[in-house]
């Protein structure tokens, strides 16, 4: 404690390109990964990629957060060890993980990277978050389906950062089957992985739910981008550490003005709220300018009840 | 042959959505049975157990020797939390053998208030690799349900590598994502899945685009078929020797939400299939008349899941349904009186003469006849029992036993 409070935002990043120029609008961090670890990376980045992406941004003053949340099999317990490895030598800034198996592998093979603790929908409580603390994580990223009250309670109960998510698509699904191209088999027609695709809810057309595979299994997104800009005050009021934007599934463009334009809104409101005031509806325009017509703009769960 | 002959018999755990079903469940030979107590179980609609109801249930399975579990396996949200450590002090009090966990907060508030409530890790975990495994028996944990997504060659690997109780599922309806992981009816109807209140959003009809620069084309217009993602029910009454090679310790079926007669039926077969095998397991084969069974009570086509290899689109739900012969449970068995060879039944679906029904009892007894007299209680001559639970009289040719069942093509 002591210092001044100050939210890291942090961005997804596909390639060395975006990483260069998410640097340039601002980030914080980034995080990049490749599938075979990570879930739902925007783009795969070898080792030596991760070298070079690491070293660029460490240059920059900029953190590197690897992904490898992904359900481990066996399998891949062979060469994960390795793999961690190869970041601690590197010296990446964390690694992002959601399989229990790791805690046993850090301790197994000496391993010291920060742990941010991502188990994706399971995330949801302070008790639970407390527990994996214990066990070693330095760093939780919230599931997404909180609502702001929630949110706050769990930042204050425990005694290390806490991220989440607050522009861009969530995942809402994740199968180890391929959903997609079994369909495809079914209906007899050829099936191309690169093809971007997306379903709707039955009746209702203007659902838009992005749907994709890779070797992690189908994974399908939320019907809207979460965009919490012009909500910031809540998020940064509570003090949450980490702000995520997900660029998955968007261009590079769309991706880097976005991260722009968070970066700008919260600058702007630790400076001066009333400045904030006046500029949000400008921020949200502005996002709006950009936004792709199919995909609509939303607050998630952070003002949505649930019932059970 | 193998030193399957020193292996101790797997445990076979069935499901108990109420009183009754943990009766006929554990009278049909299952060594455990899982309930949901009333609060942080995921079936909100099952009929879930108070705690005199946990108590019969307990001291009825102590007569046969069954281990009654507690599902507590909700992902659960900060204002569910309070209340956890009297709930677990409680179940201990009561007597449950184990309670099944996911959320690491409910394992903590275990552990605290009930520190020799034995935890079991529940499926909603997705524990899919050994390493997982091993950190669960690092945590003290005795046992773990395994992932759906992993297969016999995983698992028997993580049984040669930890030391620990292994539980898998061996048949019923699944999740078709990651379990834990499927938020769609949290995003499409505001029910949380991880609570309780999953939609079934999967089995929804859905259409498919492919998105193009210039817009998107409807794929699944050009078919009969809507998009899908339902998965079959898993079945593994063919390959019972694999499962009990790979070294699973309990064999669990799913369904607290299943009838009596699906229940009794399906743990019937099973206890049939580990016991015959267990008997002389170098002589083992399948008795079609065991599979013949198993279709009597299936809801869905069955698939071996991942056991074997990664499901494709033949292991989901495409088409028409296929046409599932269906029975109802139409009789309960309270007495038999071998002089008359009169057997009193409690009507629990609508039967007459002429019907032709088939009785069956635990240790995999059957046999099938017509109904040609019933009576009703006060001695009248009947044609058919139309009352729900009414007691009647019904000529038998053959030996019938309190609890034997039965039941009749729909
Ligand atoms: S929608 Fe389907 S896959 Fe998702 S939680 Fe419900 S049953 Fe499971």
């Amino acid at each position: 404690m002591g210092s001044p409070y100050q939210p890291e935002l942090i961005a997804t990043a596909r390639d060395m390109n975006e990483v260069q120029k998410l640097i340039d609008v601002g980030v914080d961090a980034i995080t990049i990964g490749h599938q075979n670890y990570g879930l739902r990376v925007t783009g795969d980045f070898s080792i030596e990629e991760i070298k070079a992406a690491t070293t660029y941004c460490h240059q920059h003053g900029v953190k590197v957060y690897i992904l490898t949340n992904a359900i481990f099999h066996n399998d891949i317990l062979e060469t994960i060890p390795t793999y961690l490895k190869e970041l601690e030598s590197v010296k990446v800034d964390g690694i992002i993980c959601g399989d229990p198996s790791i805690f046993m592998i850090v301790s197994s093979y000496d391993i010291h990277i920060p742990i941010i603790w991502n188990p994706e929908t399971l995330a949801t409580n302070y008790e639970t978050l407390n527990y994996w603390h214990q066990k070693g994580i330095s760093r939780a990223i919230l599931s997404n389906e909180l609502a702001i009250d929630a949110i706050k309670e769990i930042n204050e109960q425990v005694s290390f950062p806490v991220d989440i998510q607050v522009h861009g698509m969530t995942c809402i699904f994740q199968s180890k089957r391929k959903l997609v191209e079994n369909y495809y088999r079914h209906i007899d027609k050829s099936y191309d992985r690169q093809q971007v695709m997306h379903i709707t809810q039955g009746k209702e057309e203007d659902t838009h739910y992005p749907i994709f595979e890779d070797v992690n299994g189908t994974h399908i997104m939320s019907d809207a981008d979460l965009c919490m800009i012009d909500h910031l005050p809540l998020l940064l009021d509570a003090k949450i550490h980490g702000l995520r934007i997900n660029g998955i599934l968007k261009s590079t463009d769309y991706h880097v003005e976005i991260t722009q334009l968070y970066k700008e809104a919260i600058d702007t409101y630790l400076e001066d709220p009333t400045q904030f005031e006046l500029k949000k509806a400008g921020f949200k325009q502005r996002i709006y300018n950009i936004q792709p017509e199919d995909r609509k703009l939303g607050t998630g769960f952070y003002f949505k009840e649930q019932i059970y | 042959m193998t030193d399957i002959q020193t292996q101790t018999k797997p445990e076979l755990l069935a499901p108990a959505g109420n009183l009754e079903k943990l009766k006929f469940a554990i009278h049909y030979g299952a060594d455990a049975v899982y309930i949901g107590g009333k609060q942080f179980g995921l079936r909100s609609k099952a009929g879930n157990f108070s705690y005199e109801d946990m108590k019969e249930g307990i001291a009825f399975a102590r007569k046969y020797g069954a281990k009654v579990y507690v599902a507590a396996n909700i992902i659960a949200h900060n204002e569910n939390l309070a209340g956890a450590k009297d709930y677990f002090k409680k179940l201990y009090e009561v007597g449950i053998d184990a309670v099944i966990v996911a959320d690491p907060a409910l394992i903590a508030a275990c552990k605290e208030a009930a520190p020799d409530l034995e935890i079991h890790i529940s499926t909603q975990a997705s524990i899919a690799n050994w390493r997982t495994v091993e950190f669960w028996k690092n945590e003290g944990i005795p046992r773990v349900v395994l992932a759906r997504e992993v297969s016999l060659e995983e698992i028997k690997e993580m049984k040669e590598k930890v030391d620990i109780e292994l539980e898998a599922f061996i048949h019923g309806a699944m999740c078709i994502s990651y379990s834990g992981r499927c938020v769609l009816s949290n995003h499409m109807t505001a029910r949380d899945a991880n609570r309780g209140g999953c939609a079934q959003s999967c089995r929804w009809k859905y259409d498919l685009f492919e998105d193009g620069t210039d817009g998107s084309e409807n794929i699944s217009e050009q078919s009969d078929e809507s998009y899908t993602m339902s998965s079959q029910d898993l079945s593994m009454v063919e390959h019972m020797p694999d499962l009990l090679a790979a070294g699973v310790d309990s064999l669990k079926i799913e369904g607290r939400m299943k009838s009596i007669h699906y229940v009794a039926t399906v743990v019937n077969v099973y206890r049939k299939i580990i016991d015959t095998y267990f008997e002389d397991p170098d002589h083992f084969e399948i008795d079609p008349e065991w599979v013949d069974e198993i279709w009597k009570a299936a809801q869905r086509s069955l698939t071996t899941a991942f056991y074997y290899n990664e499901p494709t689109e033949k292991d989901q739900l495409f088409g028409k349904p296929a046409r599932i012969p269906k029975y109802d449970f139409a009789g309960l068995v309270l007495d038999y009186d071998e002089a008359t060879q009169i057997a009193t039944i409690q009507q629990r679906n609508s039967f007459g003469v002429g019907d032709e029904v088939e009785f069956f009892g635990p240790n995999f007894y059957h046999f099938k006849q017509t109904i040609e007299e019933i009576w009703d209680e006060n001695g009248e001559p009947i044609d058919r029992a139309k009352h729900a639970m009414m007691i009647t009289k019904v000529k038998v040719d053959q030996p019938l036993k309190y609890y034997d069942m039965m039941r009749k093509r729909k």
